[in-house]
């Protein structure tokens, strides 16, 4: 085996479930029996939990043009939508020298970010499945 | 925390069902590879050569090029896992498809202190938040390394880890979830 190029390119977290959408895996662990390999549907059944599950390609595009007056790097732009934090605690941990940087601008940054990209699925909880068995 | 490797591999195939090409080029030893990360998938087909018949051989070889998917998110990436244990040493962190995730113990929340149940409890401004297990975790990767394979084991060595990621939560945002929420 020879490593032709190490890095060919980043992937978001909604790129890399849609391609495993493409390829036919899903949530249900008989159904991807054979056509797919296991390492497919755990990675999938980790990514339908986070924010990329409510993710399109416009509202990525989207954000990566309302982002551009923050001046961020790229491995910071590719961590805030594949986290799609919600407050500006989650947000701080995300941008490198982030007092320094932002200052007060980061409540204007997660405005953005709350904005247009969308809120990842509420898990359901104990009660409501009660309710509906 | 994905990203696209470019490889090429010799693979001895016969050629029945083309579907499942994708499959075979994951089998075998293809799982962390030293440097690149965590094979996730194939990602496509770039090329595909030869079909040479090695003498003595009854299946033909083939030169492909092709495209995987790699877990090997990048120093300073921001995670959340699932809090699998917790002791002395500190954390350990589990992302369902990758377990090997160790939070040491110097790089938690400060001031933390260990309770006899074997939980790390942060003293926030007067606040006791205990990091209890089972709990999602937020956690920055601060660094990746591939041991090599070692050519013996002692018989109570904990398990070979070909991709092990140490993570901190020291910082505004990291730690449980469920902390900073509003």
């Amino acid at each position: 085996m020879k490593i032709i190029q190490a890095n060919g390119g980043v992937l978001t977290n909604f790129e890399v479930l849609s391609f495993l959408r493409s390829r036919g895996v899903t949530v249900d662990p008989m159904g991807c029996l054979g056509a797919v390999a296991p390492s497919e549907c755990k990675v999938f059944d980790y990514l339908v939990h986070t924010a990329a599950c409510t993710q399109t390609r416009e509202s990525i595009n989207e954000f990566m043009k309302q982002s551009e007056k923050f001046k961020l790097a790229k491995a910071e732009k590719l961590n805030l939508i594949n986290m799609r934090p919600s407050n500006s605690a989650e947000t701080y941990s995300i941008i490198e020298q982030c007092d320094e940087r932002m200052g007060e601008g980061i409540e204007e940054l997660v405005k953005v970010v709350v904005g247009i990209l969308p809120p990842p699925q509420p898990q359901p909880t104990e009660q409501e499945d009660e309710a509906d068995g | 925390m994905f990203c696209l490797s470019v490889i090429q591999h010799d693979l001895r195939y016969r050629p029945t069902c083309l579907a499942s090409l994708f499959i075979r080029l994951l089998e075998g030893s293809l799982n962390v590879i030293s440097n690149l990360g965590l094979c996730v998938s194939v990602y496509d087909i770039q090329s595909v050569e030869g079909g040479f018949i090695f003498p003595g051989d009854g299946a033909s070889t083939y030169k492909v090029v092709f495209r995987l998917v790699m877990f090997r998110p990048f120093v300073g990436e921001v995670l959340i896992g699932k809090l699998e244990a917790s002791s002395e040493s500190g954390l350990k962190v589990s992302l369902g498809f990758f377990n090997d995730i160790h939070i040491p113990r110097h790089l938690l929340q400060q001031p933390c202190t260990l309770g006899k149940d074997g939980v790390w409890t942060w003293d926030y401004s007067g606040s006791l938040l205990s990091l209890d297990i089972d709990e999602q975790i937020r956690f920055r990767v601060s660094n990746i390394k591939y041991p090599p394979i070692p050519v013996r084991q002692e018989e109570d060595a904990k398990p070979f880890a070909p991709m092990e990621i140490t993570g901190d939560i020291y910082g505004d945002g990291l730690g449980l979830v469920s902390w900073w929420e509003e």
